[in-house]
């Protein structure tokens, strides 16, 4: 009766698990997932200090004359003055952040920047790894689903009878 | 047998070698050519987001102890050049801003010269002037912010400004005597003067 009774229980698991595995699970996880973006995006980290406005910038800029640093890294004469032009804005108070990058950039000539833009034809670096992530998920999900159909090892019940009854030949032989 | 074998292959490196080598050399002596050759001089302007707008604003010091406000030179065709005492492409082309600064003085409305100062010494400054000539006003730029307004980020650097305070042309480089003298010419010619 208690063997029985474990292998309902066992049973009982395996459908929860199967449960989970179907869409309602997924579903839940994805609300999850962009809810998190979604906080994380608008959430307000306070107001800044200039210093930290400073570094903010100066982190999203390259230096113009040397090869791999930021400006904010950078101890080159040119990053130097560049920060100064950039505290200076800063304390000014009249200008956004993305304002004073523009300023930087177009004087420049627009190569200075780190982190691509969000907009115009910069956009395609953040969505196309974007874009071969569903595409990836939604390739994967597809191809195992018909891997699934495709297999034939699908237990019926007549399986199911057979398992059962060998697990218990197996408990009643211990 | 390895050993019968490996005599032919030796033999096609040794006939293949020296034209691998060859090749090499040509490569390199190419290479040598192009840079023994090459003139880094700028006769040709470069582009900006600053041509056809206003000249940013330029307030400081002299270095003669004098103020220079580029406001106030409207009404004349300024050169601004950007420039380092360490930075050997300024020393080639000092004689030719000598010559250009020259040239400019023997005629009514000539083009203003002004060296601004890219992280250098005054003393160092000083001591180029003395020992290379030139006698036209060098102004500061101590914390670099000339420098940012204009986009400069190497020296030398040469940017000229018409007489109503707009940027017509930069040289990214050194430039020549003739290369201004001809594009202030143009320019002048295209402005109706």
């Amino acid at each position: 009766m208690r063997d029985a009774g474990s292998f309902s229980s066992a049973a009982r698991r395996r459908q929860i698990n199967r449960s989970l595995k179907r869409w309602p699970g997924w579903l839940a996880l994805l609300f999850v997932v962009v809810a998190l973006l979604v906080v994380g995006y608008v959430r307000d980290a306070g107001p800044r200090s200039t210093q930290q406005r400073v570094e903010d910038i100066s982190q999203r800029l390259a230096c113009p004359v040397c090869d791999g640093e930021s400006v904010f890294e950078s101890s080159n004469a040119s990053s130097t003055a560049i920060r100064t032009e950039i505290r200076r804005q800063v304390t000014a108070g009249t200008a956004t952040d993305d304002q004073i990058i523009v300023f930087i950039e177009d004087r420049f000539d627009g190569n200075l920047l780190l982190v691509p833009k969000a907009t115009g034809i910069d956009a395609l670096v953040w969505a196309l790894p974007v874009a071969a992530l569903v595409c990836a998920v939604v390739g994967l999900g597809v191809a195992f689903r018909r891997w699934k159909l495709a297999s034939d090892t699908v237990p019926d019940d007549a399986d199911r009878e057979i398992v059962a009854a060998e697990l218990l030949r197996a408990v009643e032989d211990e | 047998m390895s050993d019968v074998a490996a005599v032919p292959m030796a033999s096609s490196r040794g006939r293949v070698a020296p034209f691998v080598a060859l090749a090499a050399a040509a490569v390199l002596g190419g290479l040598f050519w192009l840079l023994a050759g090459s003139n880094n001089v700028s006769t040709e302007t470069a582009s900006s987001f600053l041509i056809g707008k206003p000249a940013p604003a330029v307030v400081t010091t002299e270095l003669d102890g004098g103020t220079f406000d580029l406001s106030r030179r409207k009404g004349s065709w300024v050169v601004l050049n950007f420039f380092n005492s360490t930075c050997v492409p300024c020393k080639a082309e000092h004689a030719d801003l000598v010559a250009f600064a020259e040239q400019q003085a023997t005629f009514a409305g000539g083009a203003e010269l002004y060296t601004v100062i890219n992280d250098d010494s005054d003393s160092a400054v000083r001591a180029w002037f003395d020992e290379r000539g030139g006698d036209w006003p060098i102004i500061k730029d101590d914390n670099g912010s000339i420098a940012v307004a204009f986009g400069v980020a190497k020296v030398p650097e040469t940017w000229v400004i018409d007489p109503s305070g707009v940027v017509q042309a930069r040289y990214a480089g050194p430039t020549t005597a003739e290369a201004l003298g001809t594009l202030l010419q143009q320019l002048r010619l295209s402005q109706g003067e």
